[in-house]
């Protein structure tokens, strides 16, 4: 007992583990999220296939720039569905016996933020198998892999983050349709469907003004262009600023909790 | 308390008497029960207006492409998909709610009930066609301050209001059959990835004509497909009698389809119980 309450990491993994196995418990709530980006990936490609010919489009697969979108929401919903399952052990009082435990409080984020981790690695594998079984190709070598995978990643930590502080502070089923609503939202009014040169109209200014089009940029950087910083900053920069108030939101909501 | 025999023999033996007297109350409950719970049909209000919005700004120049057909804007092309996602969408809730009906036992004591059978259903289907009717009526008139222009007019625009009823009597019928054979609101939400998939390999946000390989295909074989381009002529061709045979052909071909398998449903239902 001595050693769980001096250790964060140790109960944070056993946590996550818990969070892990849930997956085999009660497929019918992660599945969705494994499913979701997949389907999104192939029925946006299907159905915009020939937006890539306007002029200005900046690649001529339209996998290529519907793939990154696909994992960058699979992931952030990733993270939403850790909500979901904290919503269920508050409702069952799970969630109060977890509390009471001599686990550090920290390790009650750091255990939900690995298991986010952990999904998110299975979402990104599984649609970047799927898309280049269905014709995906990097333009930026090898390294489009891994800002995609960064991409990925850091949404699920932001979909974690806003998840955890939602569930905490609605306590009940209310959070998840805010999370799933917000998230969607703020992920779509972006350049999700199309890029900023062939846009017009309201959402031009909105998505050049909204952080997470600059995440997708992130995603995207090896898809639809060579490789370069110029592409890469501005998303890395959103996910550290996005993630870090994501993060202390679920923190301030777990502190409220105690109270 | 109220002694007066005549309020209460008249009004059980005026609903055994008419049917249609049944029908319209057990509608007017089931719009009654919408317009309480807002939160159920909101969704299917504001997201393909959501998605109108996003595809009029991220695809307005898609309309050049070859393939497109000839469109003053994207907001034009874009109506009839919205129509016909929101009315697949909205029939749902209709459904879950017999459904919900069956699963809370109020449909049994409408059965022991001096109900005629039909008008349990019929109750249900006639407030899903009014609220298709109202979600046809919204998105166009919604859409009309931002441009959106109708080529066959006034008529047009009635003729889509009756395709929209139809069609959400056909799936409002099929997602009906579905909940009287499970008996579980569960089963007919979980119909909407479904309907969801049907919708995006259609027409229903981008022309068949500009798809390529498999999918192309599938949107050739989806009769969604044809649905929504019924609509689509209305709003971007005029008044052609093509496109009001397809604009009604099909969705009275799906209600029919509908009606003809939720009634057997509850003939099922019926002889189970």
């Amino acid at each position: 007992m001595n050693d769980l309450r001096t250790s964060s990491l140790s109960a944070a993994v056993g946590l996550s583990g818990r969070n892990l196995r849930n997956i085999r418990r009660l497929p019918s709530a992660f599945l969705p999220a494994l499913l979701m980006p997949i389907f999104q990936t192939v029925a946006f490609s299907g159905t915009f296939y020939a937006i890539t010919q306007v002029p200005g489009f900046p690649t001529d697969r339209s996998i290529n720039w519907y793939m990154p979108l696909g994992v960058v929401m699979g992931s952030s919903f990733a993270g939403v569905g850790i909500g979901f399952s904290t919503v269920r052990d508050l409702e069952s009082g799970f969630y109060d016996r977890i509390r009471m435990s001599p686990a550090p409080r920290r390790a009650l984020l750091l255990g939900p933020l690995l298991s986010a981790l952990t999904r998110a690695v299975m979402v990104v594998t599984l649609v970047t198998i799927i898309s280049f079984g269905l014709g995906a190709r990097t333009t930026g070598g090898p390294l489009a892999l891994v800002t995609l995978l960064a991409a990925g990643a850091g949404m699920s930590v932001i979909g974690t983050g806003w998840g955890l502080g939602l569930a905490y502070r609605f306590k009940d089923m209310r959070a998840a349709a805010i999370m799933q609503l917000t998230l969607f939202l703020g992920l779509f009014l972006t350049t999700a469907q199309a890029p900023l040169s062939i846009m017009q109209g309201w959402l031009y200014d909105v998505a050049r003004l909204n952080p997470f089009t600059q995440i997708l940029q992130l995603a995207r950087a090896g898809f639809v262009n060579e490789m370069a910083w110029q592409h890469i900053w501005g998303g890395l920069v959103a996910i550290i600023v996005i993630s870090f108030l994501t993060t202390t939101f679920a923190w301030t909501g777990l502190r409220r909790l105690q109270d | 308390m109220n002694t007066d025999p005549t309020l209460t023999l008249t009004a059980p033996q005026d609903l055994r008497s008419s049917p249609w007297a049944q029908t319209s109350a057990l509608s007017v409950r089931s719009m009654i029960a919408l317009w309480r719970q807002p939160a159920t049909v909101i969704p299917s209000m504001i997201f393909p207006l959501f998605f109108v919005a996003l595809g009029t700004s991220s695809f307005s120049r898609a309309i050049n492409l070859p393939g497109f057909p000839v469109v003053d804007s994207f907001l034009n092309f874009a109506l009839a998909g919205a129509i016909v996602q929101g009315v697949l969408f909205g029939s749902i809730t209709g459904a879950a709610a017999l459904a919900t009906d069956i699963e809370n036992g109020f449909f049994d004591r409408l059965l022991v009930a001096p109900t005629a059978r039909s008008s349990i259903l019929f109750g249900r289907l006639a407030g899903a066609m009014a609220f298709g009717a109202f979600q046809t009526a919204f998105f166009i008139a919604v859409l009309l301050p931002f441009g959106l222009g109708i080529k066959s007019g006034p008529i047009g625009v009635a003729v889509m209001i009756l395709g929209g009823t139809m069609t959400a009597l056909g799936v409002g019928a099929i997602m009906s059959a579905m909940a009287l054979r499970t008996g579980s609101s569960e089963a007919v939400q979980g119909s909407f990835p479904l309907l969801f998939i049907m919708l995006f390999f259609s027409s229903a946000f981008f022309p068949r004509q500009t798809m390529s390989g498999i999918y192309g295909t599938l949107a050739n074989l989806n009769p969604v497909s044809y649905l929504i381009e019924g609509f689509r002529d209305l709003t971007i061709d005029g008044l052609t009698t093509w496109a009001v045979v397809r604009a009604l052909g099909f969705s009275a071909l799906l209600a029919a389809i509908g009606m003809g398998l939720s009634l057997r449903s509850l003939r099922i239902r019926l002889g189970r119980q």
